[in-house]
């Protein structure tokens, strides 16, 4: 029996030491640099920072500011559209050089990537739909709120927001509400348009999306003032603190020459970038 | 002529007078149990009874029964049919109220006209192609794990076992993030569209692997015996005598794997292959209008899987020849 136990454990070491293999650390500026491409991660549903347009391939905010750090480096530029858990999962291993997908830099998040350079700040607001009864946020506590799951907006209504980013406004949590819908695929702007409370009271997404879904005629309506202003930065993989100097000093050059406020203007219709 | 449980055709007669009336009082029973007389249906009855009437118990029997009868009508008239007009009469009806039913639910037809070319250049095209590379990976790996399962040598068999039972008993969505997400771990990086058809097919060829060993181990031994008998080697048997006959027997599950396949590759959408999901979900997202790509997509997925059930019926009907009278 012992010597059958010996036999497979010879076995599977021999085995194991044949899969095991050295994974290796790349300079992500240099492959950045060698390749003259830069690949860029980030959504594909999310109007207006990065969406698929009429012509089926992406655009919007986020899209324009990774052209022009693309364009500042002298490289190629390349999108790919992995999802957001994966995304913000970290250990890409060289697949994407940088996400630029209007992150915030939780200290959560903070914990796997690097965010070398915050390029804007949104404020997130609290949608109803358009008949609502609520008059003010506080009418809105002990409500149901569908939010996208694991975004700020979820961790702002479990009161636990936490996000490290040097600039940031404070802010305080007004809602206490009853139930929290989370939401991944289906967007919850739809169930919020089905009527007040049939399926939700509340959404809370930032100012730009719900005034994209006003325009684009859902019954939905913003109530009140932004909720909190959340920073919102470049993320690239840990461990190559050259490159992360090299993308922040590119926005720093972006906003001192007026390069990215015009591309806020140009998509959010407003200067999300200068600090109020 | 194929098998079937009733031996009457109910193509005329008191048989079809009989079948007619069962087909009627089911359609009583769930018109009364899903109480149609506030719906559309009732709509129609307005003329005949007055507001109060229609909502009562009264009203909710009336109009189960001009529901009940008018099924009753429908299925005796198709009755008369012949056999093949009949099946396929139905098969458009009920195709036909389902796209109805999407109809009504007012969807901007301007908005999936604009967007239906990228679903069917992009979005079928790759659904097209990862789902037909993994399929036939599948076959492959079901292949190779039943032959393994099957061949009484002890250490494929434990191979074989490992497989099925662990790709089998772990999600597709779940293999498919290991895959994406872990391999690069080990310094494997795989793109997205490889790491979706190694998931689908590993998964799909566990399934199927039982699949094909139980459908060789429902021949009979006597037929190895008779082979053995003839002297003809065991994998000669295998191949020419084995497998023909249980082929009769794997194709209809297979082909159900193959479907099923079809519309698991939905979920690569996750790892950011442009499939027809995605596409459907982020063209919908961006608009606001996800329901109409939903349909759109849903329509689409239909038809490509009624292809498959086409050729699933060849490939029957080719290995039932043996049995056919």
């Amino acid at each position: 029996m012992r010597s059958i136990i010996k036999k497979t454990l010879i076995c599977a070491g021999l085995m194991a030491a044949a899969i095991s293999t050295s994974s290796q650390a790349g300079k992500t500026l240099d492959a950045v640099l060698e390749d003259k491409m830069l690949v860029v991660g980030t959504n594909s549903d999310y109007r207006p920072n990065a969406f698929l347009g009429d012509r089926n391939e992406l655009e919007g905010f986020d899209i324009d500011v990774s052209r022009e750090v693309a364009k500042r480096l002298g490289v190629d530029v390349k999108f790919v559209t992995p999802g957001w858990e994966v995304m913000t999962a970290g250990r890409w291993q060289g697949r994407w050089h940088m996400v630029v997908g209007s992150m915030t830099p939780t200290t959560k998040r903070a914990e796997v990537l690097d965010f070398p350079a915050t390029y804007y700040f949104i404020p997130a607001g609290v949608a109803v739909h358009k008949n609502s009864s609520a008059k003010s946020i506080a009418d809105l506590n002990g409500k149901v709120f569908g939010v996208v799951s694991t975004s700020t907006y979820h961790r702002y209504l479990e009161h636990n927001l936490k996000i490290d980013a040097v600039g940031t406004p404070p802010f305080e949590y007004q809602i206490k509400p009853q139930e929290i819908r989370l939401y991944g695929d289906i967007n919850e702007f739809d169930d919020l348009s089905l009527g007040e409370g049939v399926r939700l009271d509340a959404v809370i997404q930032s100012v730009s999306v719900i005034n994209q879904a006003v325009s684009k005629g859902l019954p939905v309506k913003m109530l009140g003032d932004p909720v909190f202003y959340e920073p919102l930065a470049i993320a690239i993989d840990k461990g190559d603190a050259e490159f992360g100097e090299k993308v922040h000093a590119i926005i720093e050059d972006m906003k001192s020459d007026g390069t990215l406020v015009g591309l806020s203007r140009k998509w959010h219709g407003v200067d999300y970038v200068t600090v109020k | 002529m194929k098998t079937s449980i009733f031996t009457t055709s109910f193509q005329r007669g008191k048989p079809r007078l009989k079948a007619a009336l069962v087909f009627g009082a089911i359609a009583f029973v769930i018109a009364f149990a899903a109480a149609v007389n506030t719906g559309i249906v009732g709509e129609l009855l307005r003329p005949a009874m007055s507001e109060a009437v229609l909502v009562g118990l009264w009203g909710r029997f009336a109009v189960a029964l001009v529901v009940g009868i008018l099924c009753f009508g429908g299925c005796y008239g198709l009755l008369g049919l012949p056999h093949r007009v009949q099946s396929w009469s139905v098969w458009a009806g009920l195709a036909l109220s389902a796209l109805l039913l999407f109809y009504s639910f007012d969807l901007s037809y301007e908005f999936i006209e604009r967007k239906l070319p990228f679903l069917l250049t992009q979005g079928a095209f790759t659904t097209i192609y990862v789902s037909a590379i993994s399929i036939v990976l599948a076959f492959t790996f079901a292949m190779l794990g039943a032959t393994a399962k099957l061949s009484g040598i002890a250490i494929l068999e434990g191979v074989g076992a490992f497989y099925t039972s662990y790709f089998r008993g772990v999600p597709l969505l779940v293999q498919l993030f290991l895959i994406y997400l872990g391999l690069p771990q080990i310094g494997l990086v795989i793109d997205p569209v490889p790491a979706a058809i190694a998931a689908l097919s590993l998964v799909y060829g566990a399934y199927m692997t039982e699949i094909f060993r139980s459908g060789i181990q429902s021949i009979p031994r006597g037929q190895w015996e008779a082979a053995d008998a003839l002297g003809l080697q065991r994998m000669v048997t295998f191949k020419k005598v084995i497998l023909p006959q249980a082929m009769r027997v794997i194709v209809p599950p297979t082909g159900n794997q193959f479907i099923s396949m079809l519309k698991d590759s939905s979920l690569v959408s996750v790892v950011g292959v442009w499939d027809i999901m995605f596409i459907a979900r982020t063209q919908g997202r961006a608009d606001f209008k996800i329901l109409e790509m939903l349909i759109t997509a849903s329509i689409i997925y239909w038809l490509l899987s009624v292809v498959l059930e086409m050729v699933q019926h060849r490939i029957e009907a080719h290995y039932s020849k043996s049995v056919a009278r």
